[in-house]
């Protein structure tokens, strides 16, 4: 394809804007040409924020001398060429306008060389039209050197934030940017300092991970989904490692970084009961969609998308990403000692410190068991500890049974009525009891009512309870909820609200009905979310869950712990409670061997 | 004080007075039992705040009249864990000698004069009277049905209505209804007060002979037994419920077209075993009911189905699917001592009524079905 003037009506079509407001805009465009132009090793320099020196070099298939020119020029671009074609954008830059934007606030030069010619040409152009094209010298490629950015409109410049903050935003740029493309190698030097070198990989997730930090890579779960049209790749970190901020949450959608507002949700709602509220998970997500069904063309930095169908992309998202998560222990670890030179570990077969091998990956019959090594055995010890060698020499369970989770022949000691302690394949586990049998009974609720309403069971004579008029309309409104949750409940005046049927399960758990369903349109008038019901209702199960949960202080019998914790393999994400807490932490027995001193 | 006496009575005594004592209190007197030596009787008294109890062991021999004072668990737990026949308790200033074959207990007591005391039964005003069979009848058949935990309080206890030669127990916890009634004699015409359900466990172990003629009488706050006549009668009194019960009469259905009659125990197995196969929040048992019998199912999604064919002596009426919370039938069906029982229905939303001639109906709320 060769550069040309694009039609009118096309140039009209596009919507007009800013393209350049700072330096890390500069970077993402030029980065975006190179790769457009089949870079496999792109180099970015930054100086003085940006401000002083932009430079991105890359060794793709340059401009022939002849269109050097035109690359300046407003609305020249080789990446479409008719209305057809702006429909199934595929490439990154389209719009045919940075390289001119650039141009008319800056000190530029371009310089190119196409791969097989023996000579780099290069045009200059200071704040204005270019000057003529003059040879140069350089390797195959093209070079893009930015001096002096907004030097001719010192109202932006000063727009500028500090330079640190600028340089923050330009590797921002590029670390997004290379996520996306594994294949091509990238360097970042902001000062004097190379901040990144990045090898091409072949394996993305090797590229996601050198960038998210090598030491979280055991926190972090491949997502591969197939759905609505769309395939999704990437990674989602486990609870234990979300932050305070948003910063680590990337979506891609066909390549180009995105920012939309179903997305993220459908990652909340992934998450949620996951993460605690005010931490945000790491993600990194791929989507590819056909470009026929995604409108890119909203908004000059193309990070707003529009789906054709945003509701299929929303749960095709939330799908993948719980599939992931489902299929993985998130049970978090601890470890004994801070600052230990154990490097984070975590629960997941694969994770295990390295000194063993996971559990699931061995046949049968090998797997390893509990700790034997008991010291010298023919020494008499009090029975006790005879009991519980004989306890722990048992014939290992089978392996089905060593899947992360709890052998059920175990016991079980609840400590502080209020923590459970059981042996499990990894090491020990600490289950808060509370947060455990919530988690239980809301996955429990939330499996049940997708299949019909919860039971209700009538009442003699109405209940009758005394509410706010706010009470009174939001029961109106969430008249549906209260119905399918197993309420028959109907208002009899301004303040009074009738009850004849309550939710056996509210019965069974012995939480009485009547202040349940006050709080429960007491809590449907803060939230006023009418028009979210799903979320709505997840809460409310959740308010049941809650309230119907053995709270800290509750001793259980044997009966009741050995169930509640074969519940707890029964349900999917009963590592945290639905507020997000933990349910379980696990004290691995590498930690332990290595706090006694015992070197395994 | 110093008594020798029969030691299994003393144990039946002791933990019946024993019931009544806080587990947990703030003055150790109130966590003591009275014991009372005079006249060839030994007593053995306790308190709470809301019921006091004395019962008389007769299988005493009194060698020194005089009072004692002394933590119940401890006392209970001593006597209980002896295997003589007999047991002597001998008070010498604050400490209680507890005597048997091989062991000698000293128990750190309390002065006698800081006990309560409990009220005595007042052998004038008005007083009905019925036998303990019937009175036993009464508490069975109602007792659990009672709200185990509600805040409307009133419910919590078992209403007691006299009127004339019958006495009626009712009890509801909002969802089943029990009525009970049982033939008196004496007392007032018409009579009704609420009776806590705590004391009522303890009044059904004191009248376990069928034969034992049971005095009660009531005043404006409370209300006092006397089990037995003799010296060694029992007698317990117990604060009253203060509140409104609810209008128990207009919730017993009058209009139901269908009647089914069932051998009790053949239904209460059933019940019983397909309810196995519910959970927490779908307790219900489906039962569809026609001519052909009744078929019980229940479904528990992660465990399974069951079904389960019951053969009914008599269907009158078209055929219903109604469901119900099992446990509601198998309690009730477990305190009915006959071998035929009545069940009435209408509609699935509308109550079932089980009925044993009049003398005992209960109303069961149902489940919807999904």
């Amino acid at each position: 394809m060769t550069i040309k003037q694009l039609p009118q009506d096309l140039v009209n079509r596009i919507a007009a804007g800013e393209v350049v407001e700072r330096p890390a805009n500069v970077v993402k465009e030029l980065v975006e040409n190179a790769l457009d132009a089949g870079a496999r090793r792109i180099e970015v320099t930054s100086e003085g924020g940006g401000r002083e020196l932009l430079r991105v070099t890359d060794d793709g298939r340059g401009i022939p001398r002849e269109e050097l020119l035109l690359a300046l020029s407003p609305h020249a671009t080789s990446k479409i060429a008719s209305l057809e074609d702006l429909e199934s954008v595929a490439t990154m830059g389209f719009r045919g306008e940075a390289l001119a934007s650039i141009a008319s606030v800056s000190m530029l030069r371009l310089r190119s060389r196409v791969p097989g010619s023996e000579e780099a040409w290069m045009v200059r152009a200071d704040g204005g039209p270019p000057g003529a094209v003059e040879p140069a010298a350089g390797p195959p490629g093209t070079s893009v050197e930015i001096r002096s950015l907004f030097f001719n409109t010192p109202a932006r410049r000063k727009f500028l934030k500090t330079d640190p903050t600028e340089q923050a935003r330009i590797s921002e740029v590029v670390q997004t940017i290379a996520m996306a493309n594994p294949a091509c190698a990238f360097t970042l030097t902001l000062g004097t300092r190379r901040t990144l070198e990045l090898p091409a990989v072949d394996d993305p997730r090797r590229r996601l991970v050198a960038l998210l930090g090598a030491e979280l890579a055991d926190e972090l779960i491949e997502v591969d989904f197939e759905g609505a049209g769309a395939t999704i790749w990437g990674l989602a970190g486990t609870p234990e490692i979300a932050r305070p901020t948003a910063k680590r949450q990337r979506i891609f959608l066909n390549g180009r970084p995105i920012q939309d507002k179903a997305i993220q949700h459908a990652l909340r709602e992934a998450y949620r009961g996951l993460v605690v509220p005010g931490r945000h998970p790491t993600v990194v997500l791929f989507i590819e969609l056909d470009p026929r069904l995604v409108d890119v063309n909203v908004h000059p930095t193309k990070t707003e998308v529009r789906f054709r169908d945003s509701g299929a992309i929303h749960q095709a998202v939330r799908h993948a990403l719980r599939a992931a998560l489902k299929g993985r222990d998130l049970v978090p670890t601890l470890e004994l000692e801070t600052g230990s030179a154990a490097s984070a570990t975590t629960a997941a077969p694969s994770s295990t410190a390295g000194d063993r091998p996971s559990p699931s990956a061995m046949p049968p019959g090998l797997a390893p068991g509990p700790v034997r090594d008991f010291g010298p055995t023919d020494r008499a010890r009090p029975v006790e500890y005879q009991r519980l060698a004989e306890d722990l020499a048992r014939p290992v369970a089978p392996a089905d049974a060593l899947v992360p989770g709890i052998r059920r022949d175990h016991r079980i000691l609840q400590v502080h009525a209020k923590y459970l302690l059981v042996e499990d394949p990894d090491g020990v586990l600490v289950v808060d009891q509370h947060a455990l049998h919530e988690r239980v009974l809301f996955e429990e609720l939330v499996e049940r009512i997708r299949s019909a309403p919860l039971e209700r069971q009538a009442l003699l004579m109405p209940d009758v309870i005394e509410v706010d008029e706010a009470a009174i309309e939001a029961l109106e409104l969430l008249a549906e909820l209260v119905g399918r949750i197993g309420f028959d409940a109907r208002p009899i005046g301004p303040r009074s609200i009738s009850i004849s049927g309550v939710p056996s399960f509210l019965l069974s758990r012995n939480v009485e009905p009547g202040p349940f369903l006050a709080e429960l349109l007491g809590f449907g008038v803060e939230q006023g979310r009418a028009d979210d019901p799903e979320a709505l209702l997840s809460e409310v199960l959740d308010m049941m869950a809650c309230k119907a949960a053995v709270k800290a202080g509750d001793r259980l019998g044997d009966a009741e712990l050995a169930n509640l914790l074969a519940r707890r393999e029964a349900v999917e994400r009963s590592s945290n409670c639905p507020h997000g807490r933990p349910t379980s932490l696990r004290i691995p027995l590498a930690e332990l061997d290595r706090r006694f001193g015992r070197s395994s | 004080m110093n008594v020798v006496c029969d030691r299994a009575a003393l144990v039946e005594a002791l933990s019946l007075a024993g019931s009544v004592v806080p587990s947990r209190t703030t003055a150790p007197v109130l966590g003591c039992l009275a014991l009372t030596a005079e006249d060839g009787l030994l007593t053995v008294a306790s308190t709470n705040a809301e019921v006091g109890i004395s019962i008389g062991v007769p299988q005493v021999e009194v060698k020194e009249a005089g009072k004692a004072l002394v933590p119940a668990d401890k006392l209970n737990q001593i006597t209980r864990a002896c295997e003589d026949s007999t047991i002597a308790l001998e008070r010498d200033k604050s400490v209680l000698h507890v005597r048997s074959e091989d062991a000698h207990f000293k128990i750190f007591g309390f002065d006698p004069q800081e006990f309560p005391g409990v009220r005595e039964f007042a052998e004038s005003g008005e007083i009905f009277e019925c036998t303990g069979g019937t009175l036993r009848r009464l508490i069975g058949r109602t007792l659990f049905a009672t709200a185990v935990e509600n805040s409307r309080f009133a419910i919590s206890g078992i209403l007691v209505e006299k009127r004339g030669k019958n006495l009626r127990f009712v009890a509801t916890d909002g969802r089943r209804l029990a009525v009970a009634q049982g033939g008196v004699k004496g007392g007032v015409e018409e009579q009704t007060f609420i009776l806590p359900s705590k004391p009522l466990q303890i009044l059904n172990k004191l009248v376990d002979d069928p034969d034992v003629t049971v005095q009660i009488a009531q005043e404006d706050s409370y209300a006092i037994f006397k089990v037995g006549e003799g010296a060694d009668a029992a007698v317990l009194s117990t604060n009253l419920v203060e509140g409104q019960f609810p209008p128990f009469e207009d919730v017993i259905p009058k209009d139901q077209d269908k009647r089914v009659r069932f051998e009790s125990t053949e239904l209460s197995s059933a019940v019983r075993r397909a309810a196995l196969l519910t959970n927490e929040e779908s307790k219900g048992v489906r039962m569809d009911f026609s001519s052909d019998g009744l078929m019980l199912s229940s479904r528990a999604p992660e465990m399974g189905e069951a079904e389960i064919q019951v053969e009914l002596k008599s269907y009158e009426g078209d055929p219903i699917e109604i469901g119900f919370n099992p446990a509601y039938l198998t309690e009730a069906l477990r305190v009915i001592d006959e071998k035929e029982i009545v069940i009435e229905l209408k509609a699935p939303n509308k109550p079932g009524v089980m009925k044993l001639g009049n003398e005992f109906t209960y109303v069961v709320m149902p489940v919807s079905l999904t």
